[in-house]
């Protein structure tokens, strides 16, 4: 669960990104100490198609596919469209603009200060986690999803 | 004195390229050819090359009741024919489209005949017989109404007009109907509906941002022409505002 004391940044490129992009990106962002949470966010590629007259067939989506990040992979499920990240305190900030403004050179982006995680557990994460969940996975993942996230070990 | 019909109030260039589209005098630019059998396996309703399905036999072998309007209206060949009604469907982008959901449903109105156009905020249907259907497909798809990236040919799931587009220009699509190929050619890979064809159907290049922005039809103040920027629409559209609030309260023009 989002804590009041530690600053929130979301990374929004004018674009929507690939998937090689975003890995890049991503691993950028790993390298950076004093980043606590990470969060992608971006329109849905569902692995059928949910509903019109192919409802159920298979959706090939060369957009949906597994990137690695640092030790770990993670299997794209959306076009990423924002990140969203939760640091330490306002000089990671300054670096992260730093290293978004010689990222993005093909295109600008913007980064937004404020707050863009869950503050307080919701009835769907007390369903899912029970009482005494584990405040950091609070507001991370879908709580309907099975999937948990995803935890990066990097060396810093 | 005749009649002249005005299409459209504004001075900008979008409002421009509205009254181009709608005027049925105004031959629209040709900018790729795309075959019928390909515009057959995007729309998939049938297969190509197949007989067209009938869903009455054709009006030359009925008993027709004698009606003044039957022998004043002419039936298209789809109706002649007794064809299914089918449909096709676009999602245009808001960055920039070349035409836009209610500015098609005027176009089709003024330029196509025996069709019953569906307009919502990010897509419009067509249906129609379908012979008739394929015959006005082609003409949305190879003119200047059509740009491959920018407007998607989507039956179902057509979300994506208002999102921000991919990092390579195209709109999002969550079923990546079209994908744009290394030759910079935008292929469909799936029909109108998701399904996977069997081969992929080429629609030619995605127009550049110049060519855009001097043929949409929508205005947009980040990326093209601002609306604020054509007085003379914001003008007739405050004034039918005001008309329609005032209806019932005996409104006056000066």
């Amino acid at each position: 669960m989002t804590n009041a004391e530690f600053p929130q940044v979301r990374i929004v490129p004018i674009r929507m990104l690939k998937p090689a992009t975003a890995e890049r990106l991503l691993n950028m962002l790993a390298g950076t100490a004093g980043i606590r949470r990470m969060m992608i966010h971006g329109p849905g590629l569902p692995k059928t198609v949910p509903y019109g007259p192919a409802r159920g067939s298979p959706n090939p989506h060369s957009d949906r596919k597994a990137i690695r990040i640092a030790d770990a992979e993670i299997a794209l499920r959306v076009q990423v469209g924002t990140v969203i990240l939760e640091v330490e305190d306002a000089s990671v900030i300054e670096e992260i603009r730093s290293l978004c403004d010689d990222f993005f050179v093909e295109f600008p982006y913007l980064l937004q200060e404020g707050k863009f995680m869950k503050t307080s557990p919701t009835l769907v994460d007390y369903a899912k986690y029970g009482p005494d969940a584990d405040t950091s996975l609070v507001g991370l993942t879908d709580p309907r999803n099975r999937e948990s996230p995803v935890i990066l070990r990097t060396e810093q | 004195m005749a009649y002249k019909p005005q299409y459209g109030p504004g001075t900008s260039v979008v409002a421009e390229n509205r009254r181009k589209q709608m005027n049925p005098n105004q031959k629209l630019e040709k900018v790729r050819s795309v075959t019928d059998e390909d515009i057959v396996l995007i729309l998939g309703h049938r297969a190509p090359g197949s007989a067209y399905p009938t869903a009455h036999p054709p009006l030359a072998e009925q008993q027709e009741p004698n009606c003044p309007m039957r022998k004043l209206v002419k039936p298209t060949d789809g109706a002649k024919a007794g064809d299914r009604v089918r449909y096709i469907q676009f999602a245009d982008s808001m960055f920039n489209a070349p035409s836009q959901p209610y500015q098609r449903t005027y176009t089709e109105m003024y330029r196509f005949r025996g069709i019953d156009p569906g307009t919502l905020s990010g897509r419009q249907i067509v249906e129609c017989r379908e012979r008739d259907l394929e015959k006005y497909s082609k003409d949305l798809i190879e003119t200047e109404m059509f740009d491959p990236a920018l407007v998607g040919i989507r039956g179902a799931t057509v979300h994506g007009h208002s999102l921000r587009l991919a990092e390579d220009g195209m709109m999002f699509d969550m079923l990546q109907r079209n994908v744009l190929g290394e030759d910079g050619i935008v292929k469909y890979v799936k029909n109108q509906i998701g399904e996977p064809l069997d081969r992929a159907v080429a629609v030619g290049k995605p127009m550049d941002e110049k060519w855009l922005k001097a043929h949409t039809t929508i205005f947009h103040s980040l990326v093209g022409t601002a609306y604020r920027d054509d007085a003379e629409y914001v003008e007739y559209v405050q004034r039918i505002h005001s008309l329609r609030t005032k209806y019932g309260f005996m409104p006056k023009e000066e």
